[in-house]
């Protein structure tokens, strides 16, 4: 298929800032994984907030299986934990490590079987521990552009206010959506 | 050594009232340019101007308003040509060094002796501007920490008392809890250390990091 081909064809995905209460993220994180294997799609989790096996565990108590999911995990050598080796699972040394994180990305995504994939990321509040706002809007612009070009879907997570004005405008340029969780509640279809 | 070129006010003015309106024109605290709209020419420049523009009086006589003090094209000045209001703009004077210096930029008609001419008055907002810098630091400042330090704070209270949970579940082992614990004991660290950093940043005055996006939301209108 040649460029003007593809670009010529309607986009599939959609990209989507997600907010929410503080409080609510991780209801948040939840609700945004079930809704992605609903619509068919294959989720790829990249974690800045939570290890892989914790969020196994957390995912299998809500009936969603390891297999259904691929992740990428940032935090479980940043804590001192075992990177367990696994087919759908790839781990960054730490979340600041962006260039790795980008690379994580693009390898998952092409590992990925082929169909409908979703990137959902979690959460954009917590990577700002890591990285000056100015920093984590290069790296998600880099990130949306990517998955642009892949034809893939992407959820962000985001505590409510958790973003300055401007990155909000930035990320409001490159997302199709801007969700507020509490709002959107549990009946709307995100993807 | 050269003659000096005789402005507008040194030609027409004449008398006490005169004296008085040429020792306000020499000594008032704005820069004022007084402009020929026929021919589009400075016929005058008071002191301050000099300061402002770094150009002496008789290197601004005679010149063309047009690419001096107003990027207009010939045919399309603002106030003779479009008739446009110019009250208190913000506009910028590029002086002798090159430098952009910004300004208040009015323009009133005035009559002297018969023929209408532009009395254009400058206001030097440099400082003005310096302060409006050095809040939008202070703002990018507060606005930095707190998306670096109280949002993941919330964020993380709200996982601690996740955690008191799965300790008391049994569905999460010893290590499950022990990784969380590390993660968001480096993750207060980091914060410390972000907020050290930025108030280092903000102490030693430092605005490269205040992207020039957050000026124009600071300053939008």
């Amino acid at each position: 298929m040649d460029a003007q081909t593809h670009a010529d064809e309607p986009a599939e995905s959609m990209l989507c800032l997600m907010l929410a209460q503080p409080d609510n993220v991780p209801e948040m994180n939840l609700l945004v994984m079930k809704k992605i294997i609903a619509s068919g799609c294959t989720p790829l989790i990249v974690s800045v907030n939570k290890p892989n096996k914790v969020l196994t565990k957390m995912y299998a108590k809500e009936g969603i299986s390891p297999d259904a999911y691929y992740v990428i995990d940032a935090v479980t050598q940043y804590s001192g934990g075992e990177c367990t080796p696994g087919p759908k699972v790839k781990y960054v040394t730490n979340p600041s490590n962006l260039t790795d994180l980008g690379i994580a990305i693009t390898e998952l995504l092409k590992q990925m079987p082929a169909g409908k994939k979703c990137i959902m990321f979690d959460s954009v509040s917590m990577l700002l521990i890591h990285i000056p706002s100015v920093n984590a809007s290069k790296f998600l612009h880099f990130v949306v552009n990517k998955l642009k070009l892949s034809d893939v879907s992407g959820v962000f997570l985001c505590a409510e206010k958790g973003l300055d004005p401007v990155i909000l405008s930035q990320m409001s340029s490159f997302v199709d959506h801007i969700m507020d969780y509490e709002k959107v509640g549990t009946t709307t279809c995100i993807l | 050594m050269p003659e000096k070129i005789p402005g507008l006010t040194d030609r027409t003015l004449n008398g006490p009232a005169g004296d008085i309106f040429r020792t306000i024109f020499l000594r008032i605290q704005t820069a004022i340019l007084i402009i020929d709209p026929a021919a589009h020419e400075i016929v005058d420049a008071n002191p301050l101007m000099e300061s402002l523009t770094g150009l002496s009086r008789d290197q601004m006589l005679g010149k063309g308003c047009q690419g001096f003090v107003c990027p207009a094209k010939c045919g399309e000045c603002p106030v003779t040509d479009l008739h446009k209001n110019i009250l208190n703009i913000e506009r910028e004077i590029i002086n002798a060094k090159g430098e952009r210096v910004p300004v208040l930029k009015t323009v009133a008609k005035a009559d002297f002796g018969g023929k209408e001419y532009l009395v254009e008055s400058y206001v030097d907002i440099t400082d003005h501007k310096k302060a409006g810098e050095r809040q939008a630091a202070l703002i990018a400042f507060l606005s930095e920490s707190l998306l670096r330090a109280k949002k993941p704070l919330e964020m993380m209270q709200k996982d601690f008392l996740q955690l008191a949970g799965q300790a008391m579940s049994g569905d999460y082992d010893a290590e499950d809890i022990r990784m969380q614990l590390v993660m968001h004991a480096n993750n207060l660290h980091q914060i410390v250390m972000n907020l050290e950093e930025l108030q280092k940043k903000a102490l030693e005055g430092q605005q490269d990091e205040i992207p020039p996006e957050f000026k124009a939301f600071f300053f939008r209108k």
